[in-house]
Order: C-alpha cells, then sequence, then structure tokens
C-alpha cells in the first residue's frame, strides 16, 4: 500500500465524509443503472469501494486498539478479492445498521467476536465483488467468465496475456448483479489468511502520525478540562469561577452534567484554571462506600441469599452429604481500571443545529447517544468520526467522555477538544467489578464428586444499557431513554440478551464432576464497573483453576494429571493442555528456587493452557517464563494472534501483581502509574506462545490470553511456597 | 515569556507562559502530535522527546528549560521522508498494537543506540523499562531494537572486510 504518511489522518477523516454516500446504498449489489458517465467509483456493497484510479477502500466496521482488525478483517476481504492486503486503504465506518456487531446487535467492538463475526460476511464480499469484476471483464472480451483468472487486483484474459484492472472494469462491474452465493476460496488456495502478514497500521504507529482522538485539530479548536465530584453521584452544589476567569487564556466556566467544566484557548491554561476553581459538592446521592464495606457486604449476601441458579446437574447437595469430606475455599477479587494510555478525550463541534464528533470509541452508535443525551440534539444530528484507539480493553465502550465534550462543544459553540488527565482517568473510570468467590467441592476417596461455585457481585448490562437501549433504537425520542433502559433490563433474557458478565466462565466449567451447583448472588455496591477485558472471565477464571488446583493438592495428585483425567471427554482443552505443558517441560524438575503453576480455561470459544514459573526475589515476586497453547479456530494472522495472546499475559500479570483499585467513602484511592503500576519490560518473563493448528470457524484472540495467566501465577507460588493467596492483588509474603 | 526553540532542525519562537509543559508546546503549538500525553508526572514515558540529545519526559519538562535548546521529536528523528533504522525495525517487527506508547519507545531506543552502539539485552531492557505499553509489547521492542544493532554490526564488520 502507497499509504503516504503524513496524509493519514486525512484519509481517515475524508472517509466519513465520502462513505455518508455508501449509507445510501445499503448491502446495494448494483449502483446506478445506465449512466456509465459519471460513474468514477463502484460500491458494490456496504464494505467496498473500487473506482477508476484503482483505488480499494475497506470500510472497517470495527475499530483498531490495538487488536489488530485493522490487518485482519482487512486481509479477509482481500483474499477473496484477490489484492494484497496493503492494496486496500481501510477506512472507520460512521454509524450506520449495516456496520452493527451481530453478536449485540449494537456497533461496537468487544467480546473478542471481530474476525468471528466477520469471517463470513466479508468474505462474501469479497469473492461477490471479484466475481462482478470477472464477469465485466467476461462480457468485455466475450469469453466465459469461468476460464478468466484474477490476481493483484486484475483479471486476466483465457489466454493469460490480456488483463484490465479493477479500476478499468468499475463501470460496467456496477451493472452486473451480485451473485447469488459467491464461491469461496478452499484454504489450499488463501495468499495471506494464515500467512505472515505485516500490520497495516504499523507505518503510522512508528512514525508518530496523528491518528489517535487526542490528535485531532481543527481550526479555531479550544480545549477543555471537568472537575468532576470525587466521590461518584456527587453533584455540585456551587462553585467559585472568580479567581479562574481572570486567567489568561480562560474563556467560560460553566457547570455541566458531571461536574464543571473550564474552557480555555490552550489545553494548559484550562488546567492552570482548573486549578483556581474552588468547588462545594453536594454528596447526598454520592458513593460512600470503602472496599472493607464491598466484601463485608458480599460476605453478608453470600450468607443471606443463595443466588440464583445458573446451572446444575445431578445433586450437589446429596454429593456433599455423601462426601468423606467438602473442600472449601472463598476468593476475593478487587476493581480494576483500564488504564489504557491514550487517556480519555473527544473532540466536538456544534454548527448549523448538528454536532461532529471525534472520538477513539468502542461504540460509535452508543456515542451518538451520549451526545444527544447531553445536548438538545437528537442522535441523526449527530455524526461520529472514530479514530484510532490509544488502548480500549472495553473502557471505550462506554461514551461518558463525549457525553461531556458533546455538553461543552453545544454551549461554548466552538470546536472543542477535552481530554482527561491520568488522574481523572483513573479516577473516574467504570471498573472491572470486585468480587467474591465461594467454592466448595465434595470429595470421596480420591474423586471429586460435587462442584458448587457462588459467584457474589453485581453485573453489568444495569450499567452499561443506559445508553445501548436507546442506541438499539435510535428512531426512539430522547425522553423514551430512560424508558428503554429499564425495560432493557426488565426484558433481559427475552428482548436483550441475558447478562452473562458475572457468571461467564463459571458456568461453562468443563470437567467430568458429576454434580454442578453454580449460583450467582446478585449485589451492588454502587460503584461504577463495565467490561474490563475478558470481562467475567477475568474473575472466575481465577476462581476455577484456583479451586482445581487446591483440589488437587488436596487429593495429593499432580495438577496436569488431575486436570487430564477429568477433560477428556474435551479434545480441545486436552490438545492445549498437552501442548502447554510439554512445552513447558512439566515432567523436569522445576529450576531451583522457582515455583511452577498450571491453568486452563476457555473464554470467547478459544481454549488456552498456560504454564507459569515464578520466584520470589529480594521481596518481590518473579514471572520467569510463561508457555502457552492456544486454539482459536483458523487463523487470519499469526502474528497477531500471538501478539494478542502475549498481551492478554502481561495484561493478566499486571492484574495479579498490582492491579486494585481502592475505594475510601467513595472515593478511589489511586490516581496515577505509581499507585496503579502497570509491568514494565525488565519484568517481562520469557513468553512463548504456540497455536494449534485448526480447521475450526475462528474464534477471538484479543481477550483469551488474560484469565488463565492469573491462577496460572497464584498455583505457581503456592507450588513454591505452600501458602495458598485467595486474594489479588498477588503478594510476596510467603507464609 | 518569549521561547526560542530547535525543533527538528528548525528555529521556532513562541511566546508562552514559561511553565508550560514542553510537551504542549510540541503538539498544540507546533503541531507535532507524535509525541503523546500519557501520564503528566514523567511515569510512563509516552512523551518521550530528545532535549539537547538527551531523552526528557516532556511532560514534566516546562518549556522555559528548553529554551535556546534544541528538540528532537519522533517526527525528526529521520530526514523527511525517510525512516530511522528503528521505525523500519518497528513496521517489520509489527511492534505496535495500540501504537500510543510507540514514539516514547522509540525515541529512548534511539537515544541507547546514539550512545552505545552495541548494547546487551540487559542494556536495552534497563533503557526501555521507564517505558509504560499497557497492550504488552515489550517482547516485540527488545526483538526489533537488537535486530538494528545486530543490523549495524553486521554492516560494520562488512565495511571492516571490504
Amino acid at each position: 500500500m502507497k499509504m503516504n504518511r503524513r496524509d493519514f489522518l486525512k484519509v481517515s477523516a475524508a472517509s466519513s465524509g465520502g462513505l455518508l454516500v455508501s449509507l445510501s446504498l445499503p448491502g446495494c449489489s448494483s449502483l446506478g443503472s445506465g449512466d456509465e458517465s459519471n460513474e468514477t467509483s463502484w460500491q458494490p456493497n456496504a464494505w467496498l469501494e473500487i473506482n477508476r484510479d484503482n483505488e480499494i477502500f475497506f470500510t472497517l466496521a470495527r475499530v483498531e486498539m490495538g487488536q489488530g482488525t485493522y490487518t485482519g478483517l482487512t486481509t479477509l476481504i482481500a483474499e477473496e478479492l484477490d489484492v494484497h492486503p496493503e492494496a486496500i486503504q481501510p477506512r472507520f465506518a460512521p454509524v450506520a445498521t449495516e456496520y452493527r456487531n451481530p453478536e449485540y446487535s449494537l456497533q461496537l467492538t468487544g467480546g473478542s467476536t471481530s474476525v468471528a463475526t466477520s469471517w463470513e460476511p466479508l468474505r462474501v464480499a469479497g469473492a461477490s465483488a471479484r466475481s462482478m469484476l470477472v464477469s465485466a471483464a467476461a462480457s468485455i472480451w466475450k469469453v466465459d467468465s469461468r476460464d478468466c483468472s484474477t490476481s493483484d487486483g486484475q483479471v486476466f484474459h483465457p489466454n493469460g496475456s490480456d488483463s484490465l484492472s479493477y479500476g478499468q472494469l468499475v463501470h460496467l462491474a456496477a451493472r452486473e448483479s451480485a451473485p447469488a452465493n459467491p464461491e469461496l476460496k478452499p484454504r489450499s488456495e488463501w495468499a495471506y489468511i494464515g500467512k505472515q502478514g505485516r500490520r497495516l497500521d504499523a507505518e503510522a504507529k512508528s512514525t508518530g502520525q496523528p491518528i489517535y482522538g487526542i490528535d485531532v485539530e481543527l481550526d479555531g479548536m479550544v480545549y477543555a478540562v471537568v472537575s468532576r465530584s470525587p466521590r461518584h453521584g456527587g453533584r455540585v452544589r456551587s462553585f467559585d469561577d472568580t479567581e479562574a476567569r481572570t486567567l489568561l487564556g480562560v474563556l467560560d466556566v460553566f457547570e455541566i452534567d458531571r461536574g464543571v467544566a473550564v474552557v480555555a484557548d490552550k489545553y494548559w491554561r484550562a488546567r492552570k484554571a482548573q486549578n483556581v476553581l474552588k468547588i462545594e459538592w453536594d454528596n447526598t446521592d454520592a458513593l460512600a462506600v470503602s472496599n472493607s464495606e464491598v466484601f463485608a457486604g458480599y460476605y453478608e449476601a453470600a450468607n443471606t441469599d443463595a443466588g440464583e441458579s445458573e446451572r446444575s446437574e445431578g445433586d450437589f447437595d446429596e454429593a456433599s452429604e455423601q462426601a468423606e469430606r467438602v473442600v472449601e475455599a472463598s476468593y476475593e477479587q478487587p476493581y480494576l481500571a483500564h488504564a489504557t494510555l491514550e487517556p480519555m478525550n473527544a473532540t466536538a463541534h456544534y454548527h448549523d443545529g448538528a454536532m461532529d464528533v471525534w472520538a477513539p470509541t468502542q461504540a460509535p452508535d452508543l456515542g451518538r447517544i451520549a451526545a444527544a443525551r447531553s445536548t438538545d440534539l437528537s442522535p441523526d444530528d449527530v455524526t461520529i468520526h472514530t479514530t484510532f484507539l490509544g488502548g480500549g480493553f472495553g473502557r471505550r465502550l462506554s461514551n461518558d467522555y463525549i457525553e461531556e465534550a458533546a455538553a461543552v462543544a453545544y454551549r461554548i459553540r466552538k470546536p472543542v477538544k477535552l481530554i482527561w488527565s491520568r488522574e481523572e482517568d483513573t479516577r473516574h473510570d467504570f471498573y472491572r467489578p470486585a468480587m467474591l468467590h465461594r467454592m466448595k467441592a465434595s470429595v470421596r476417596g480420591d474423586q471429586v464428586t460435587g462442584w458448587h461455585h457462588q459467584i457474589v457481585g453485581p453485573q453489568i448490562l444495569n450499567w452499561y444499557v443506559r445508553n445501548a437501549a436507546p442506541a438499539q433504537y435510535p428512531w426512539a425520542p430522547k425522553f423514551m431513554y430512560d424508558t428503554l433502559g429499564k425495560v432493557g433490563l426488565m426484558a433481559e433474557g427475552i428482548a436483550t440478551p441475558k447478562d452473562h458478565s458475572a457468571i461467564e466462565g463459571a458456568i461453562e466449567y468443563p470437567y467430568a464432576v458429576p454434580s454442578l451447583d453454580i449460583r450467582h448472588t446478585h449485589t451492588d455496591p454502587g460503584v461504577p464497573i463495565s467490561w474490563w477485558r475478558s470481562v467475567g472471565f477475568s474473575h472466575n477464571g481465577f476462581a476455577v483453576e484456583t479451586f482445581m488446583d487446591e483440589l488437587a493438592h488436596s487429593l495429593g495428585k499432580d495438577p496436569y494429571q488431575f486436570r487430564r483425567s477429568l477433560i477428556d471427554h474435551e479434545p480441545r482443552h486436552l490438545a492445549v493442555l498437552d501442548r502447554a505443558v510439554t512445552m513447558a517441560d512439566w515432567d523436569q524438575p522445576v529450576p531451583e528456587g522457582r515455583g511452577r503453576g498450571l491453568a486452563l480455561y476457555r473464554s470467547f470459544g478459544t481454549y488456552v493452557a498456560q504454564v507459569v514459573e515464578a520466584s520470589i526475589e529480594n521481596g518481590e515476586i518473579r514471572v520467569h517464563r510463561v508457555t502457552c497453547a492456544v486454539d482459536c479456530g483458523q487463523v487470519v494472522n499469526p502474528d497477531i494472534v500471538r501478539d494478542q495472546i502475549e498481551g492478554g499475559i502481561v495484561f493478566g500479570i499486571t492484574a495479579a501483581l498490582f492491579g486494585k483499585i481502592d475505594f475510601e467513602q467513595g472515593e478511589v484511592q489511586q490516581s496515577n502509574f505509581h499507585d496503579y503500576v502497570l509491568l514494565r519490560n525488565y519484568q517481562l518473563p520469557d513468553i512463548t506462545v504456540d497455536i494449534i493448528d485448526s480447521n475450526e470457524a475462528p474464534t477471538g484472540v484479543g481477550e483469551p490470553g488474560v484469565p488463565p495467566v492469573l491462577p496460572a501465577l497464584g498455583n505457581a507460588l503456592f507450588a513454591l511456597t505452600g501458602r495458598r493467596q485467595r486474594q489479588l492483588p498477588l503478594t510476596a509474603e510467603v507464609s | 515569556m518569549a521561547v526560542s526553540l530547535t525543533v527538528n532542525g528548525q528555529q521556532r519562537t513562541l511566546d508562552i507562559e514559561s511553565d508550560t509543559p514542553l510537551l504542549w508546546v510540541l503538539r498544540d503549538e507546533l503541531k507535532l502530535k507524535g509525541t503523546k500525553f500519557g501520564c503528566g508526572a514523567g511515569l510512563c514515558g509516552a512523551c518521550t522527546v530528545h532535549l539537547n540529545g538527551q531523552p526528557v519526559r516532556s511532560c514534566s519538562t516546562p518549556v522555559e528549560l528548553a529554551d535556546g535548546q534544541t528538540v528532537v521529536t519522533i517526527e525528526g528523528l529521520a530526514p523527511e521522508d525517510q525512516m530511522h533504522d528503528l521505525q523500519k525495525a518497528w513496521v517489520e517487527f509489527g511492534v505496535p498494537q495500540c501504537g500510543y506508547c510507540q514514539s516514547g519507545q522509540i525515541m529512548s531506543a534511539a537515544h541507547l543506540l546514539k550512545i552505545n552502539a552495541s548494547p546487551s539485552r540487559e542494556d536495552i531492557v534497563a533503557s526501555l523499562s521507564g517505558n509504560l505499553c499497557r497492550c504488552g509489547t515489550y517482547s516485540r521492542i527488545i526483538a526489533a531494537v537488537e535486530s538494528v544493532v545486530e543490523g549495524r554490526q553486521a554492516y560494520d564488520a562488512s565495511q571492516e572486510g571490504a
């Protein structure tokens, strides 16, 4: 691809205008009929546009936050179109129903679903366009289209020497009707899928191109910062902006829904004015909870409410009555922040009765609702321009920062960029919920006869439905937004999907234990929560795989052989388990001073086994080695799969060693990277990732690397010290 | 105050409060967006630039400290329309995921290579440990820097042999 580096942002920005055209052509198979002279460009479907200059544009309906959609999804369409992926220019989709994620009926990127849900439609889109181009060429040459071939954006005559470029055929292809069932290439003919391919965004990201939300630059743009209540839910009682308004460059100071906005001509001037702003908060409805109360509340709920049965097999009560002994454990897991390296930001411009918003968001259609909600505008008046994201991890599924930017822009009537500080980003996140897990297993002889798992904590949909429900019904009047949110919740499992956020990864317990009793006791301390890379799997994985390890040790069995004996009915689990332990030299003694731990876990349809070697040196946990086997079905880009799994492992180790958000009287105690710590380069273990060869449909890789590493590391520390850690983060204490 | 800087070889003069962090001067006054805001406290390294050849955290460097000095950013690491060896290696090794930290990573690595032509793996890891990557691209970062070191050593060896 000859992507002009300097023009990268221009290309991304221009796409929004160009794409408005394709909105009028939902799923269209032929553009216009007859008027060739005006046809300089052809849009065979919602994803592709090819013009006479042989430029091929691909509308990317999933955002790029590092997980590789920009490259992976482009590869899918390139394969069937028969062009090199680097010959295609991806551009981010505007909000439109065609671009919704079929998994959620929302235009969002999450749940490790991008490749899985695009695998068929994008290849079909590519194949369909290719077939129409071939038919067009065949009709010119008066030959049978089946005798023509394609390669690198050219259709070749059966004589093998004459050819026409796709661009030359655009005007005629537009008159062809789309094939009903375009034939997809067999795996043996793939040129790009499954092969090593460069990341298409690597050059822009290695040369400092202005591609992120925070880089957006508009003429006459001003800057905003917002002071928010230190306690979630607190409101402004009064504020004194007398001094702030005297400072250089300050344009306005005013209250918005979440706090007080300061607008200035420069970012640093806005920050300085914010520092002298005096705000009194009304904490009547503010969060007042502290960590200790969260868990006291969880234990009380667990004791008084057995919770909803989420999966039941056999009779656990009977199994435990007949048991020789019952093994029990409780696991506590903290709130976690997302800590994307690009802080929350959005740029908005209200003009001529409409609003444009440029934002790094995982859910542009929810962003439109967010902007409408905080102004008098309807969603149709709002255009979202999605940028590259400097990290997502679920944080940018919530569009609170768009709500703020839109409110400011609506008032200030100038282009305005809102930037959060790192401290604001840490303290006003929607957190991975703190959770309590109470486990019991009944044991007879050397057999586990029953498994009981009580999950205690909130579920996320309650927090998320506020903007998600209206986004599914963008025609609904705004006064109905809150009602839609409530109906969405009431109809959970009927009109909207059941919220699995608390129980996923617990209810799919895969081991052959005859009696299962898996329950969720719902209790919500009021802390704002959201999706966090691997969501429910992130805490259930630790509970399930730590307790499996406890059981193995309790029965005096090798943790690998114990799992293996209970999983031989699940060949894909078994294959990753065997591969990972072989890679880890499980049958060899552990190097002196280290402990070795194992975890096996399936999430988002992907099977992962990991073995961790760790030690404790100078009062600190050191992770030395992680070996990992992954089965994610067919692989689009092996490099990106390895990167995502490895990145997930780093993300998980970071959480296991350091991750903790504390609340005191409703206030978050952490603020920046000195007290919300991320793993650094010198702490990186040696990580090896092996991919199982597969013919199965592809599944996600963005998240599944995360969950198993937390229990595998905890299990390694138990093997090292004999001390079982049942709270996260893990500590280096040995007794 | 009036501030005069040489940025990526160009003389730039502007009137700005002396306590404004160099980061915001580069990004918003000089429109060089490659240098990133991550933490504002010198903890993450996303804002790393070279000030008189030394790597500094531009988010925590008041512009007055850069007055009359020479600044190089990711945009000026290589001559116009060329890429630095490290940038080429970053593309070749597919280092970036979200990519947000990579300007800072590359600036730190570039300084290392300037002061040490043949750094060991330990040297590389140590000099890059001030740069956070939330996506976890550390192993590819190390591999990319090592490839540049090896490539240069091979080149030097071939020159000696010639």
